[in-house]
């Protein structure tokens, strides 16, 4: 397997469908649609991130990114990306806030957090795609992702 | 007085005094040679002595002492044997004696009443004058505003001045003799115990006192207590001043109201801000995702169907994604509007044309294919929020830019106008299509726009935010123009302080 092929696992963390599909239709179009893996909301998240629940099963490796939304349900992304930052062994995994919210106060907080890029989705669909595909190609591919990570 | 006035002529005048003496002894020679004559033997003694007693009572011991010698001489001369001589006998010693004895006796008698007299008289003048001076001292005391009492220590109010009178509506005759508690029904801020006891033991006491005049009005006074004390060191009567402070207590108590009502006004005001907070919020998040899904989806059915329907249906979906995006902007411009109102401003001095210039890059894009004259004139430092004031001259120029589309050559001025001592005025001026001078006072309105859409786009939040921006900055926005003829718009700041204006 060549490096480039290598792709890294994507952990897309979003509670709205239509966003999912787009992201994914996004995501499709780079041919990085194959390793993702969708939670629909925070406690998915981190059920991933720590193998239990319904991913009890999985391997224990990190995915290469996760991409987060902010406003999800039970556990909201911020708790996702402050719970993950704060233990050792999962604080390397790269976070992409990716969220409607342009507020400020989201941004400060995430970034004190220790998030590793933060996107505002566009409204508009050829921008949203751009983003998307940017975004996976750097993080899935161009990036090195920390050691424990997936690479298919 | 006259009579003290008869004593004090006497007493000051010799000669009266030692006339009186010749004259009641020459009365009484008279009298006595009188009484021989008509055979009435043995009164001339009486009649001497008499004389000798009136001298010594009116005119004093020296007088009364000439009295006494001329009488011996001539008692000797006319009333002893021998007769009508000089000659003095042993039989006449038991009446010199006499004489003598007397003249002591009622000499000593007027020196005592004289010295009571003396004594009581300086008593009457010093309790005169002393009532002059109480009666100056309680007429001063009735100049002062103050209200001035005192009662002693069984509360019987014993002075009362013209301030009390016209604090409380009781004059001196009402008040005085009346237990104080009673006739002012007073509260005290403390128990009356303490307050004694603090008077007691300092001599003085403050406090607020609530009182009921004579109208049955409530009054607050500010009244101050000293204690004094008798001859024995005994607490004997208490001195109250006091003002009148219930008009200022009314304010006070105003003020606090006010001031309790503005603390929950803007607690109100922070809820609200809260609520529109959170409101901008969602706006923010939830508006926006399902206009990406409409714009999103719209677009994969732009790409999966564009060659297989006709160009009407195409129009459609142009359409709606058209209106998408424009709906994505009137979003974007209405939460930079709302974050305008809610974000701190962060102040620094700043060039003003340095930033003109960064604005100027910022809508570069707008002027491709366009022929624009750009005439940028000297601008001052500006004081204030460099990233607000960016968006102020982008939303200007923007404007500009904008307004001067259909002109061939467009002409756009930025210069700074002459303003007063204390503001510093800086406009935009462009040769555009203008606008009605009738319709001024909507263009800084939010979604208030002078234009059709197809015409000139816009979301109608630019100049709102502009107005917002200035506003924050303690300035004033305003714009002239007429159709056709181009417009200008000013805005207007205080100058920077401490730094020198540099044109």
């Amino acid at each position: 397997m060549e490096t480039m092929n290598k792709l890294g696992r994507i952990l897309l963390v979003e509670d709205d469908p239509k966003d999912v599909e787009l992201t994914l239709t996004a995501l499709e179009e780079y041919n990085l649609a194959n390793e993702v893996i969708v939670a629909r909301d925070g406690e998915e998240a981190l059920d991933y991130l720590y193998s239990r629940g319904k991913f009890k099963t999985r391997s224990s490796d990190n995915p290469a990114v996760m991409l987060l939304d902010l406003k999800l349900p039970k556990v909201d992304g911020l708790e996702v990306l402050k719970q993950i930052k704060s233990d050792e062994k999962r604080r390397m995994i790269p976070v992409v806030v990716l969220t409607s919210s342009k507020e400020e106060k989201d941004m400060v907080a995430s970034y004190k957090l220790g998030v590793n890029a933060y996107v505002v989705k566009p409204v508009d669909f050829h921008e949203f795609v751009n983003a998307i595909k940017e975004l996976g190609a750097f993080w899935a591919v161009i990036n090195e992702p920390p050691p424990g990570s997936v690479r298919k | 007085m006259a009579r003290p006035k008869l004593q004090s002529q006497f007493a000051h005048s010799p000669v009266l005094r030692y006339g009186l003496a010749v004259a009641s002894f020459a009365i009484a020679l008279g009298l006595a040679l009188l009484a021989q004559r008509y055979g009435f033997h043995n009164v001339e003694v009486p009649l001497f002595l008499f004389g000798v007693a009136v001298t010594a009572w009116y005119a004093g011991p020296k007088p009364a002492a000439l009295a006494v010698v001329l009488s011996i001489v001539f008692f000797d001369y006319f009333f002893t044997e021998p007769r009508y001589t000089f000659y003095v006998t042993s039989s006449d010693i038991p009446y010199l004696i006499v004489f003598i004895s007397f003249a002591l006796l009622v000499a000593w008698f007027s020196a005592v009443r004289r010295r009571v007299e003396g004594e009581l008289r300086q008593a009457r003048d010093d309790l005169q004058i002393e009532v002059v001076e109480r009666t100056q001292q309680a007429s001063l005391l009735n100049l002062t505003h103050d209200s001035i009492f005192v009662r002693n220590m069984d509360f019987v109010i014993t002075f009362w001045n013209l301030g009390a009178q016209e604090l409380y509506g009781w004059t001196a005759e009402d008040a005085v003799g009346k237990h104080s508690q009673e006739l002012l029904q007073t509260a005290f801020p403390a128990p009356l115990e303490d307050i004694h006891e603090e008077l007691l033991r300092t001599g003085r006491w403050e406090g607020e006192l609530k009182r009921t005049t004579a109208d049955g009005m409530p009054v607050v006074v500010a009244a101050r207590w000293a204690l004094r004390r008798d001859e024995q060191e005994r607490p004997a009567a208490i001195l109250e001043t006091s003002n009148d402070i219930t008009e200022r207590k009314r304010r006070e108590q105003e003020i606090e109201s006010l001031n309790l009502e503005l603390a929950k006004r803007s607690m109100e005001l922070e809820s609200i801000n809260k609520e529109l907070e959170a409101f901008a919020y969602s706006i923010s998040h939830d508006l926006r995702a399902p206009l990406r899904h409409m714009a999103g989806f719209t677009e994969l059915l732009q790409k999966k169907v564009a060659s297989v329907v006709d160009e009407k249906s195409n129009r459609y979906i142009a359409m709606i994604l058209d209106s998408t995006k424009r709906m994505g902007n009137l979003i974007d411009d209405l939460l930079a509007f709302s974050r305008i109102g809610r974000a701190e401003t962060q102040k620094t001095l700043f060039s003003l044309t340095q930033l003109v210039r960064e604005a100027l890059t910022e809508v570069r894009q707008d002027t491709e294919g366009r022929n624009i004259a750009w005439k940028i004139g000297a601008l001052p430092d500006f004081y204030g929020d460099r990233s607000m004031l960016r968006l102020v001259l982008v939303n200007l120029i923007s404007n500009g830019i904008k307004f001067t589309r259909t002109r061939p050559q467009a002409e756009i001025e930025i210069g700074c106008a002459d303003g007063n001592t204390d503001d510093l005025v800086v406009f935009v001026r462009d040769n555009g299509v203008g606008f009605d001078m009738k319709y001024v006072n909507k263009l800084f309105g939010v979604f208030q726009r002078l234009h059709q859409s197809d015409e000139f786009e816009g979301t109608g939040i630019g100049l709102a935010t502009v107005q917002r921006i200035i506003h924050r900055h303690g300035g004033k926005v305003w714009a002239e123009g007429a159709v056709d003829s181009g417009a200008t718009f000013y805005f207007s700041a205080p100058k920077p302080r401490g730094h020198l204006w540099k044109p």
